[in-house]
């Protein structure tokens, strides 16, 4: 196994539990309270409470005050499901008919009710349209009542000419945040997936107004959103979607092979690997040894075993973080905005946000959970 | 075991000051066991105070939430001190003055359980009990229902809630979520001339909503904070200056929307609370009730209760 990079021990129970929930019985109290802390800062209660709760013969061994934060959670996810559900059918209802849109992400599992989405806690409604659609699709969803939210003109083009979506939009009153992508990663990222491809493999959803991504790029997406546009922080769950959509989508050697070569063709080759050797060894996802995947340099795998535990598990946040993981932290800011931004630009860009955050800020309220 | 642990009260405030920098304190609300930990002495006076009555408890391995009242950041440490309130390391809200957080406390307390305690149907309401039968008190606020609340603890009502009526849907049982009832405004001498009995902790000036103080729960509430109540009775109090005593019964899809809808999970748990409060407004009579004297309102709702224990044992029987 590779390190958990001075986790909590816990974390090892938190990982197995989710790998096999039949081992309920053997956790000890102590160690549920810090298992419950560890789930929720990584936003997987709900998942583990699905995981657990579809055992209804181990809920016995659950001790009580335990199984209340699980249907706790379940609670909550279940709500936020059926909120999301609410939008999307909001959604299907303002966009015109002839444009194509695709849903992605945790949209998308709800959607074609995927095993992961049981109990995942969904965040915002990702949307996709071909780039010639944006447009139009944009106008269609402030004509019938979404709103940007006010942004100044820097970030305005920061999003329209860097990024690969819209700023984000919210319908009056509802609490989910909209995001309107015309592809999958930002258009200044080092990796780009080919567009092309990804649209000609749509997937209709039966009885659907959406389209989803083909299964492949489903694991595709989650891996190269994982491994380039985020900070690496925090982002155990992504993990959890990974491994969950290869239980789903792959059910043979042909189909891993396949997507073997899809990575080749979109150049993700090495998000899927780190994907993947995080996976088998912390999901114990059922990876085949023998894959057409070249393995990243030595010294890359090297840096990454260290960054990427120490960013990405949660933490039991009773005392300031250790010196590795704050610098593990600063890492990983520093590699997603490496990846994200060409040199120059990225130089233009820090010079912006450091000049900008001299400047006095009103107060944010916390966006609390 | 809950014997051999000390009151509160009766430690040596040092000590309690110690074993809240140095370890942790476990609150047990009944419901919910809350871990504390802080280093602000202004927190560790006024919570000994409001809290007296309880124990403390061995640590124990488990709490359902894990937070911390901590000083402000930088120099707010020194100038204009501030609390801020943390749980699991999220701050929830703005910093409060630093004078003011035992109530900045019990507000963080309150958002954990609004945000995180769905397992249960959380009624907006007071809930006290004589024995196991359990009133639930719900009205909006401004209308009377902490310092009814108040004054029923102080002649003998066992305390359950005043805040976070506690429902649960698995065994339609309502349980003690035990915190200090917050006074506010022209409450606090209401009730520290209703009597010499009430302890009452510091009055904060000036929070959002306005002058605040606690009252203490007493000791056979504490005692009796892991025993369950049924409900037996739905009260809609309304305080009147000058309004001779009325009682009005309420007509069950009344009661119900009215109870459902002082939820703070109502929607978020859509069929199970639907399901609970129907068993709630199925089991019980409902009343409005209008009253400018406690002592009278007081009698009254006793009154109610035991009719409304006879009126359950001869339906029991009947079935």
């Amino acid at each position: 196994m590779i390190s958990l990079g001075g986790a909590d021990p816990c974390m090892h129970g938190l990982l197995a539990l989710l790998i096999d929930p039949r081992q309920v019985g053997s956790v000890g109290l102590a160690d549920w309270d810090k298992i419950i802390r560890l789930a929720r800062q990584s936003r997987l209660l709900g998942v583990l409470s699905y995981r657990i709760q579809s055992h209804p013969e181990l809920l016995p061994q659950v001790p009580g005050c335990v199984l209340g934060h699980l249907r706790s959670a379940a609670a909550y996810s279940a709500h936020r499901t059926q909120v999301l559900r609410v939008e999307l059918a909001a959604l299907a209802k303002a966009l015109p008919a002839e444009i194509p849109v695709v849903v992605l992400k945790g949209a998308a599992y709800i959607l074609q009710d995927l095993e992961n989405a049981r109990g995942r806690l969904p965040g915002d409604v990702d949307l996709m349209v071909a780039y010639n659609d944006l447009k139009q699709a944009e106008a269609a969803l402030l004509g019938a009542g979404w709103a940007a939210e006010e942004i100044n003109d820097y970030d305005q083009r920061y999003y329209r000419e860097w990024s690969h979506e819209l700023p984000p939009m919210r319908r009056p009153g509802s609490s989910v945040e909209l995001d309107l992508h015309h592809t999958i990663t930002p258009v200044t990222a080092r990796l780009k997936p080919d567009t092309t491809l990804l649209f000609a493999d749509l997937q209709a959803v039966e009885g659907k107004r959406f389209l989803v991504l083909h299964p492949q790029d489903q694991i595709l997406h989650a891996a190269v959103h994982l491994f380039q546009d985020s900070e690496l922080f925090a982002n155990l769950r992504d993990l959890v979607d990974i491994d969950s959509l290869i239980r789903t989508h792959l059910n043979s050697e042909s189909d891993w092979q396949a997507l073997a070569v899809r990575a080749a063709r979109h150049h993700l080759e090495r998000p899927l690997w780190y994907a993947l050797r995080y996976c088998r060894a912390w999901l114990a996802t059922p990876v085949p040894d023998a894959l057409p995947l070249a393995a990243p340099p030595a010294a890359a795998i090297w840096w990454m075993d260290w960054v990427f535990p120490r960013c990405t598990l949660p933490r039991i946040p009773d005392r300031p973080p250790p010196f590795s993981r704050r610098v593990a932290a600063q890492l990983g800011l520093l590699r997603h905005q490496w990846l994200r931004l060409p040199p120059a630009l990225l130089l233009r860009h820090l010079a912006h946000k450091g000049l900008q955050s001299l400047r006095p800020r009103p107060a944010v309220q916390h966006k609390a959970e | 075991m809950i014997a051999a642990c000390p009151r509160i009260r009766d430690l040596p405030p040092s000590l309690l000051a110690q074993r809240f920098s140095e370890a942790s304190v476990t609150l047990d609300y009944g419901a919910a066991l809350v871990r504390v930990r802080t280093v602000l002495k202004p927190f560790v006076r006024d919570f000994q105070r409001v809290y007296g009555a309880f124990f403390l408890a061995e640590e124990a391995g488990f709490a359902d939430f894990h937070t911390e009242v901590c000083s402000g950041k930088g120099l707010r440490a020194i100038f204009g001190p501030q609390s801020r309130f943390l749980i699991d390391g999220i701050q929830p809200f703005d910093p409060f003055p630093r004078e003011q957080a035992l109530p900045h406390f019990e507000w963080g307390v309150n958002w954990c359980f609004g945000k995180r305690f769905n397992q249960h149907v959380l009624l907006h309401s007071g809930v006290l009990a004589l024995g196991d039968r359990g009133v639930i008190m719900a009205a909006p606020p401004g209308s009377g229902k902490s310092t009814l609340t108040a004054a029923m603890m102080l002649r003998g009502f066992r305390l359950l809630s005043d805040e976070f009526g506690v429902l649960c849907p698995h065994t339609g049982q309502l349980w003690p979520m035990l915190k200090p009832v917050a006074l506010k405004n022209r409450s606090i001498e209401v009730i520290r001339a209703y009597t010499d009995q009430a302890i009452l902790g510091p009055v904060y000036g000036g929070t959002r909503k306005g002058d605040v103080a606690h009252l203490a729960p007493d000791e056979a509430s504490v005692d009796a904070r892991r025993l369950p109540a049924r409900p037996h009775l739905v009260l809609f109090p309304l305080f009147r200056e000058g309004a001779a005593l009325t009682t009005r019964r309420l007509p069950s899809e009344e009661a119900f929307a009215r109870l459902a809808f002082n939820s703070f999970n109502y929607d978020l748990l859509g069929r199970t609370s639907f399901n609970a409060v129907a068993d709630v407004i199925d089991a019980c009579s409902a009343f409005e009730l209008e009253y400018s004297r406690l002592d009278e309102a007081i009698e009254c709702l006793r009154a109610m209760l035991s009719e409304s224990t006879v009126a359950a044992a001869a339906a029991a029987a009947a079935a």
